[in-house]
């Protein structure tokens, strides 16, 4: 291995696959997208440039502040549903005494496997008027119905849930996984300092699981900011829009109105969020022996 | 050295399989031409459309099999039905021709204008006004004036749908098979009697049904809110009782949102939703759950074209009727009557330009649009067609399309269905906030500050 990581054709051989379909498929795409948001583009016809217009006008636009409210409610819904949720099932499952595990740790997993589509009309059927939600209220005498798709404000929490929902599986899978990478002879010596079993997760599992909750974090929150399934299925992005994202903005404006520059834009400002959102969870988990590197360095430099 | 050596080979192999891989993409392009006759394989792709006119030709009459991709709605009764009786015809008229139907998707038009970008358009497909305005910028949209007069298509339309066939620039891209269609405002016969209620001229009158319907637990009028024309619909049934072009006129820019009329429209909107007009989870409701409603007796009122009214006398037979919608008062009822919601528009069967059959493609889409208004007619009972095509139906008209064509000729205004609409800021403007008007959640002033700034 020494010996390939030492010669520099080799790993350009092996870098170059990658790397080309890295540049082709990701790096190139997002090029263009920052480029046709600066022009009139309709998807078909050829681009004028257009400068700043179709910024300002996503900026001013009321939808624009809409959508980005809501993709933090979403973004914060989900990252705490399943995180919290994820991690205490994971816990659970991760004791040996505990009976059913295997079926609970096949059951928490079931909902990722499922398509979001059926996922959703599954909550749509329990959600609408006279769906099954409400029908639990009706039959215990509750006068609690309520439009819980239909509100303007309300609906996107619901919206929310439903993905934490389906996709609480995954972290949990994840968080399984990290918690039996932790070596029993921790838990054996914390238990013999007469440690209890949930101070045993706090100070031992919980800190070391950090690259995973980071990861975790990573995806809830990127997640967040680029939803657009779930209100296309359960809501429309309605009523009048409430429901939006920046991916609603894109995709209402490039194919409901062919105003691809306008779409474009929306969707850098979304590439945007989600790249701060990633620099934030990186600086927030830096390494602590980094820390301690770039404390160093300065101290050397102030010398 | 030795490992040296198998590490080059390794990459050489991967290098060759990968080349060979790309080879091979190429290779299996060879067996989709043999689809497409011979004369046409021979011929170069960059060819004049004039040559492409005169390839086409010899092909039908050498008898070389022709296969023409076809998109169009393929989903209910009013659709199949259309499409498989012109599929039968085609084969007597052109027995060298045969269709594959690709289904078109309820997607805003999001399929076709992938397919035009990627050069992939079907050779005919189904039109709307805003795909028409979009191809046309790029050429990916036939011109078909020739065509239209060679084959008769102009002398055979209506005299009120002859504007119908022309975009904004005087050309026809699309021969359209529906006429002039109207937004109808249905109700239970059975449901109002057995209430002691009358049919609705005021909207006071209306109030008093829907307090009537709500204390029996009936919904006053099923609205399918999750489709934005639906709601655009129930907005501009009322606008039309105060300003005669509705919609239309707010589309084209001869009105404006702030004007009185469409602000009163918008409050009294707002009031019959507070008073519950419509079912509280409107917004979303579609249509099959709207008119399950309907026909089943849970709602007293609907809202749609009157391509409904097949459906609606099948399932509810003598108990269903529709009404003029209600006005202010007794006299702007009277008035009303003359105008109507909803329109025609250019919309039908366009053709690809570069379509290989371009020339036939353009002559097939022509006789199909005939087939369907004659199948319209005879099966579908539905005379609202765009061309004269002498048919009678098989059976007799129901009550509710006798009612509708003895209105025709009083007719004076209509407006436009959503997909008529040629301002796509607009008609995504009036789409969502008729719905968040329709919702309850927003108010009328909200509905017209909010298309003001749009339109602005």
């Amino acid at each position: 291995m020494k010996k390939y990581m030492g010669n520099k054709l080799a790993i350009l051989l092996f870098v170059l696959p990658a790397l080309a379909i890295f540049i082709t498929f990701d790096f190139v795409p997002i090029i263009q997208v920052f480029a046709y948001s600066f022009t009139d583009w309709n998807g078909l016809t050829t681009p004028n440039f257009t400068g700043l217009k179709n910024y300002i006008d996503l900026f001013t636009d009321r939808v624009f502040a809409t959508s980005n409210r809501n993709q933090i409610i979403f973004a914060i819904v989900i990252t705490v549903y399943q995180m919290l949720f994820a991690t205490i099932f994971a816990i659970t499952i991760s004791d040996k005494k505990m009976k059913g595990r295997k079926f609970l740790r096949v059951a928490y997993f079931i909902p990722v496997i499922l398509s979001v589509t059926v996922v959703c009309q599954l909550w749509s059927a329990i959600l609408s008027g006279e769906g099954l939600l409400n029908k639990i209220f009706e039959v215990a005498g509750s006068d609690f119905k309520q439009n819980w798709l239909g509100d303007r404000y309300k609906a996107i929490y619901v919206i929310a849930f439903v993905n934490a929902w389906q996709w609480m599986g995954y972290q949990f899978a994840l968080i399984v996984a990290g918690i039996k990478s932790i070596p029993s002879d921790y838990y054996e010596a914390a238990r013999i300092d007469g440690c209890s079993n949930v101070k045993a997760h706090m100070k031992i599992t919980i800190p070391l699981l950090a690259e995973t909750y980071k990861f975790c974090l990573i995806i809830s929150l990127t997640g967040g900011i680029k939803a657009f399934t779930e209100m296309n299925i359960l809501t429309g992005g309605g009523p009048n829009k409430s429901t939006f994202t920046l991916t609603y903005m894109m995709y209402n404006a490039a194919f409901k109105k062919s105003d691809y520059g306008y779409g474009l834009a929306a969707a850098s400002v979304m590439v945007l969020e989600c790249m701060l959102v990633m620099l934030v969870i990186n600086f927030i988990f830096r390494d602590k022996d980094q820390k301690k590197e770039e404390e160093k360095a300065r101290r050397k430099r102030n010398a | 050295m030795k490992k040296k050596i198998l590490s080059s080979l390794m990459c050489m192999t991967l290098a060759a399989s990968s080349l060979i891989g790309c080879g091979n993409a190429a290779s299996t392009e060879t067996p989709a031409q043999t689809d497409t006759p011979a004369a046409e394989t021979t011929t170069e792709e960059t060819k004049a459309e004039d040559t492409k006119t005169a390839d086409t030709a010899s092909d039908t009459a050498s008898g070389d099999k022709v296969t023409l991709s076809i998109y169009t709605q393929y989903a209910d009764d009013d659709t199949k039905v259309p499409y498989d009786y012109a599929v039968e015809q085609l084969k007597e008229a052109y027995p060298n021709v045969e269709l594959n139907l690709i289904v078109q998707a309820q997607d805003d038009g999001q399929t076709l204008k992938t397919l035009a970008a990627t050069g992939q358009l079907p050779d005919i497909y189904q039109a709307s006004t805003d795909i028409i305005n979009t191809f046309r910028e790029s050429n990916q949209i036939m011109v078909l004036n020739d065509v239209a007069k060679s084959t008769g298509f102009l002398d055979k339309l209506y005299d009120a749908n002859k504007d119908l066939a022309y975009a904004e620039d005087g050309n026809i891209y699309a021969f359209p098979f529906s006429g002039q269609e109207y937004v109808l405002w249905y109700y239970n016969k059975a449901l109002f009697k057995d209430n002691g209620l009358e049919v609705p001229q005021t909207y006071d009158d209306l109030l008093k049904c829907i307090e009537t319907f709500k204390a029996k637990d009936i919904t006053p009028l099923a609205l399918f809110g999750q489709e934005g024309w639906n709601t655009a619909a129930a907005y501009d049934v009322i606008a039309t009782r105060y300003a005669a072009g509705g919609i239309k006129a707010l589309d084209e820019g001869s009105a404006k949102v702030s004007d009185e009329g469409y602000v009163k429209a918008a409050k009294k909107l707002e009031e019959l939703v507070a008073a519950g007009l419509f079912q509280n989870d409107a917004t979303t409701t579609n249509y099959d759950q709207a008119s399950e409603k309907f026909l089943s007796g849970q709602a007293a009122m609907f809202i749609n074209g009157q391509w409904y009214i097949e459906d609606a006398t099948k399932a509810l037979g003598d108990d269903v009727d529709w009404m003029f919608y209600p006005a202010e008062d007794a006299a702007s009822y009277e008035a009303g009557k003359s105008a109507f919601s909803g329109g025609g528009s250019a919309s039908g069967f366009a053709v690809n330009p570069d379509s290989a059959n371009a020339a036939l493609a353009a002559e097939v889409a022509e006789f199909i649009t005939e087939k369907y208004c004659e199948a319209k007619v005879m099966y579908r009972h539905n005379p609202l067609v765009a061309i004269d095509t002498g048919k009678e139906p098989d059976s007799e008209y129901p009550a509710m399309m006798k009612k509708l064509s003895d209105t025709l000729p009083s007719i004076t205004s209509t407006t436009k269905f959503t997909w008529g609409l040629t301002n796509s800021t607009f008609n995504d403007a009036i789409q969502s906030e008729s719905q968040g008007l329709v919702s309850g959640q927003f108010t009328a002033d909200e509905f017209v500050q909010d298309i003001e700034d749009t339109m602005d």
